[in-house]
């Protein structure tokens, strides 16, 4: 039993590692053939360009971790980013105003995902496929697909675009959240009880874990986020549009389950989903200076997550089937003896 | 065990990565002054942006610089912005962008000038403040003259025809349509236009417009249909009422929309600028403006093998638009 665990964590310890690795090999070797890969304006692009779905991918983790998915995010932020722009251009709000009502909203649409999946208890997937169409919907419905907000204050763009002590305005509320949300996965009972869930939702259940509430935490935690990477993303292209965000919702799936999480809950880490979104943001961008074209990257991304998740999986598998063979060799030599 | 597995995932990627550097030599390496031009499509799998990179590609070639065709194949809005954030921090020399989202481009466009990147823009336009010049295939003066020519040609200077549009208050259908009528009133005061019909950029809509025209002018000689999907609808309607040949169909759209029609004789003439054309332009003015030898102000440029060009204002003129008939259209196919 005792080594079972033992062996288990190095496990989930060698996966982290794995992807670091490859993120290492991804960087000395993007670097070796763009010369301006390593620059420090580059990695600043990087790292504008993977803020948004890194907050999406941040948030799906602990809902994967509950054996649950959430499809509607990348929707989501389409809803949040018109919502934001309609408040604050049609309604007049000033923006810090117009970003706090889109939160709400957010919040809202994040405790319609929640509400379906834990009264109704309809499966997360169904929910979410629904509420992926209703979202988008709505905000093609509001701005008849045609209308763009647009000439944000600079004061605002700033957020998206400028520099702020050192960093990418940015990257400062991104590290916050990774933070706070690393804090709650791996430091807090909450984190404790989302793995709970994704193992075994009704032992979870039977142990007094509020399981309904700790479903509904994640959702609206979720729909709060996707808010936010909207408003960064407005920020960031000076543009909120009804098709923003599409595909995102699969961008973050793929960061996290490429970061470890185990798409059938219960195991993960929100390092490990860092490690993902980054892996998956350098080979896109180090694709560009090695002159490849934009669909290599989808390709390669493609081959990452099988060859990390194979990697993950095989040696479990090779594991088994050793001891198997084992066995029938100790119980002849416990004959013998 | 795992040791070799993690080892042989590495070694994997690296191999793959690999492929992509060897490939990459073969291309032609990025030594010495070679200019570097960025050429952006609206979406990378369209027909029409394709055949722009052939005339691109033969431009590049000429010229001696190397070229790099890039853009979106999702329908993501950010990611024309990525891909010219990235092509800044790679230093290109020019860009040249075809613009899906207007203003969200521009916020990159105009980081690229303020680096010192040569900006322009080609089919469809950034904010006039983000980019230096603008590659115009047409304009609406080109576009009606045009079609009023050929419709006139058609027509023996003489006779009926009417106009299926998109919208009546679409901007660049009343621009071209005023341009149309000008024309008509200087060149062909014989010529009569007895109708208008809008058809909300519908192929049926345009079918059924088109049939009512056809019963209720039984002198038509002639329709012109300015919105793409209009010309196909057309031409199905007077081929379903038999009147192949004594009512003549043109308008503006795709060849490979209209070859049918085109090779039955049912539709004489699209009208379209030739893409690849756009694209060999595009490419020397890009490379004109990182050279500093196109300036503003200027108001001609020369382009290899095609010629001169004019200018006006900030925008390259392609200049007229081009006829496809039953001869070339098979040369064609976006």
């Amino acid at each position: 039993m005792d080594t079972e665990r033992h062996g288990f964590k190095t496990l989930a310890f060698r996966h982290e590692t794995v992807l670091l690795f490859v993120l290492v090999i991804e960087w000395f070797y993007f670097h070796s053939v763009g010369p301006r890969f390593g620059t420090l304006d580059n990695s600043y692009d990087i790292l504008r360009h993977s803020i948004e779905i890194g907050l999406l991918a941040l948030a799906m983790t602990p809902i994967i971790l509950t054996g649950g998915i959430d499809l509607s995010v990348g929707s989501l932020l389409g809803l949040c980013a018109i919502t934001f722009g309609k408040l604050w251009r049609d309604a007049g709000l000033p923006i810090p105003v117009a970003a706090a009502c889109t939160l709400c909203v957010g919040a809202l649409a994040g405790g319609l995902n929640a509400s379906l999946i834990t009264w109704l208890r309809l499966p997360p997937l169904i929910v979410t496929l629904g509420t992926y169409s209703l979202f988008r919907g709505l905000a093609e419905a509001i701005t008849r697909g045609v209308d763009t907000f647009t000439n944000f204050p600079p004061s605002f763009l700033f957020l998206g675009q400028e520099r702020w002590l050192g960093l990418p305005a940015q990257a400062w509320i991104f590290l916050v959240v990774a933070v706070a949300v690393w804090l709650l996965v791996h430091r807090t009972t909450f984190g404790r009880s989302f793995r709970a869930i994704g193992f075994a939702p009704e032992g979870a259940r039977y142990a007094g874990i509020p399981v309904e509430r700790r479903l509904a935490m994640v959702y609206v935690l979720a729909g709060v986020t996707a808010a936010l990477a909207a408003i960064i993303y407005t920020a960031r292209l000076g543009q909120a549009k009804a098709d923003a965000g599409t595909g995102y919702e699969l961008f973050a799936i793929t960061a996290v389950v490429l970061g470890g999480t185990s798409i059938f809950g219960g195991v993960g880490s929100v390092h490990g989903t860092l490690l993902g979104v980054a892996a998956i943001a350098v080979l896109s961008n180090g694709l560009v200076h090695a002159r490849q074209p934009r669909e290599v990257a989808g390709m390669l991304t493609g081959v990452l997550l099988i060859l990390a998740l194979s990697g993950s999986v095989v040696p479990k598998m090779l594991a088994t089937w050793r001891t198997r063979r084992q066995i029938p060799r100790e119980i002849q030599q416990s004959n013998t003896t | 065990m795992n040791k070799f597995l993690s080892f042989s995932i590495v070694a994997g990627l690296a191999c793959l990565l690999g492929c992509g550097k060897s490939s990459d030599a073969t291309g032609g390496s990025s030594g010495g002054k070679k200019l570097t031009i960025a050429l952006m499509p609206k979406s990378k799998g369209n027909a029409y942006f394709i055949s722009c990179k052939k005339g691109a590609d033969k431009a590049a070639a000429e010229l001696g610089i190397e070229l790099i065709f890039d853009g979106p194949t999702d329908p993501d809005p950010a990611r024309q912005n990525e891909i010219i954030e990235n092509w800044i921090t790679l230093g290109v020399d020019a860009i040249a962008a075809a613009c899906e989202n207007k203003e969200g481009i521009s916020t990159a466009l105009r980081k690229a000038k303020a680096r010192g990147i040569k900006v322009i823009t080609y089919d469809a336009d950034a904010l006039p403040d983000a980019r230096e010049f603008f590659v115009n295939q047409a304009t609406p003066e080109g576009i009606g003259h045009r079609l009023m020519d050929e419709a006139a040609r058609l027509c023996g200077n003489e006779g009926e025809f009417a106009i299926i549009t998109a919208s009546l208050t679409a901007a660049n259908m009343i621009e071209w349509q005023k341009h149309i009528e000008a024309r008509r009133a200087s060149e062909y005061p014989k010529m009569k236009m007895v109708a208008l019909r809008p058809c909300d950029d519908l192929k049926d809509k345009a079918q059924s417009e088109a049939t009512a025209l056809l019963s209720a002018n039984p002198n038509l000689k002639l329709i012109m249909a300015i919105c793409s999907p209009a010309v196909p609808g057309a031409a199905e309607a007077v081929k379903q009422a038999g009147k192949t040949g004594r009512v003549k169909v043109i308008g503006l759209g795709l060849p490979s929309e209209n070859r049918r029609y085109v090779k039955e004789g049912v539709t004489d003439s699209v009208i379209l600028w030739k893409t690849e054309d756009l694209g060999y332009l595009t490419v020397y003015a890009a490379h004109a403006l990182a050279k500093g030898e196109l300036k503003t102000g200027d108001t001609r440029f020369k382009a290899g093998s095609l010629g001169e060009f004019e200018i006006q204002g900030d925008n390259l003129l392609l200049g007229k638009p081009f006829v496809f008939t039953k001869e070339n259209i098979d040369q064609f196919d976006f």
